[in-house]
């Protein structure tokens, strides 16, 4: 597995959880919305194994709905283990994306304050 | 909706694809579906969902290809290891449902070839002697050979997605297995030493027995959903 897909492996789960929060959504239309957030090398199959990893966990459920232009499509929405993974993934995000963006940046400089 | 209803939709919607896009679905639908002993409902639901994508996709003008990357084989891979296990209330009454159906038709046509062997070339006689010891016993042998069987076939048809072989070939081997195993069914009845004790009854009676099985078969499965 390469380096990139690595990191994207957690970091997708998180944006999927996050994205399935706001409203029950499917998938393509999941895809969509990554790819307008500019997770544009993502492949759009990928998010198909990780949404059954999330059913698996029990931390979303998929509902057969009608939806209003025709074919019945799965609705993901979030279980009560989904909401709390949700927040702590925020968590983990939060101390880790300012840390990792200083590391990155001054990395380098820095290393002389030591 | 039932993994049947699914199915019936997967096959009406798949006319939607063109012709590259629904090789590849193809490969791997019957990838998919052949992964032993996972959720037959979470299996379908996946399958629908695929096609769902790829069908919008293409409108956009994308390959699947661009979807599902290169290897059909190693994203399908990739969607087995997600897909749960069967649940033993989904198992348990489809291994009956096979194993009453199995019986059903040995019992036919041992009752129609032995009563129709005695009847019209006087051979054998007008009733079978069975022993209850070694005929339970080969009932068993008889299904741990069609456990084997069908395991062999099911690994034979996804070993046939990744070469795409001749088709007489295909049709020789599962001929020619398919004559093993029958042969190998006659054999094991053949050869058993009888033990245990006899009952005799008409050969005929085993036709009524087969019909007997085969109307149970087909309500388990009428109740059940089975296989429609």
């Amino acid at each position: 597995m390469s380096l990139k897909s690595q990191l994207l492996k957690g970091i997708l789960e998180g944006c999927i959880l996050s994205i399935i929060k706001n409203e029950p959504t499917y998938g393509y239309e999941l895809s969509l919305k990554l790819q307008h957030y500019g997770l544009n090398d993502v492949g759009e199959g990928s998010i198909y194994p990780i949404l059954l990893r999330l059913q698996k966990e029990k931390l979303i459920e998929g509902v057969m709905k009608n939806s209003q232009t025709g074919p019945k499509r799965k609705y993901y929405h979030l279980t009560e283990t989904g909401v709390i993974a949700l927040v702590e993934f925020t968590n983990h995000w939060n101390g880790l994306k300012d840390p990792v963006d200083r590391i990155i940046e001054q990395g380098g400089a820095s290393q002389n304050e030591f | 909706m039932n993994s049947k209803d699914i199915i019936r939709e997967n096959n009406e919607k798949r006319k939607l694809l063109n012709e590259e896009n629904l090789a590849y679905y193809q490969d791997m639908l019957v990838y998919i579906r052949l992964n032993g002993g996972k959720s037959e409902q979470a299996t379908e639901e996946v399958l629908l969902e695929l096609l769902e994508h790829l069908i919008q996709a293409q409108e956009e003008g994308k390959s699947a290809v661009e979807i599902f990357g290169d290897d059909p084989k190693d994203y399908s891979k990739a969607i087995i290891k997600e897909i749960p296990n069967e649940s033993n209330t989904v198992r348990i009454p489809f291994i009956a449902y096979i194993v009453v159906q199995f019986l059903a038709i040995i019992s036919l046509v041992n009752g129609i070839v032995g009563s129709g062997m005695y009847y019209f070339f006087e051979l054998g006689s007008s009733t079978t002697v069975v022993s209850l010891g070694s005929g339970f016993l080969i009932v068993c042998i008889n299904l741990f050979l069609l456990y084997l069987f069908i395991t062999f076939v099911l690994k034979w048809i996804k070993r046939s997605t990744d070469k795409k072989p001749n088709k007489w070939l295909e049709f020789l081997q599962l001929w020619l297995i398919s004559v093993v195993m029958i042969g190998t069914f006659i054999a094991v009845s053949y050869f058993m030493p009888g033990f245990g004790s006899e009952i005799r009854f008409p050969t005929i009676a085993f036709a009524g027995i087969g019909i007997a099985l085969y109307l149970i078969s087909y309500m388990m499965n009428k109740k059940l959903r089975l296989t429609k």
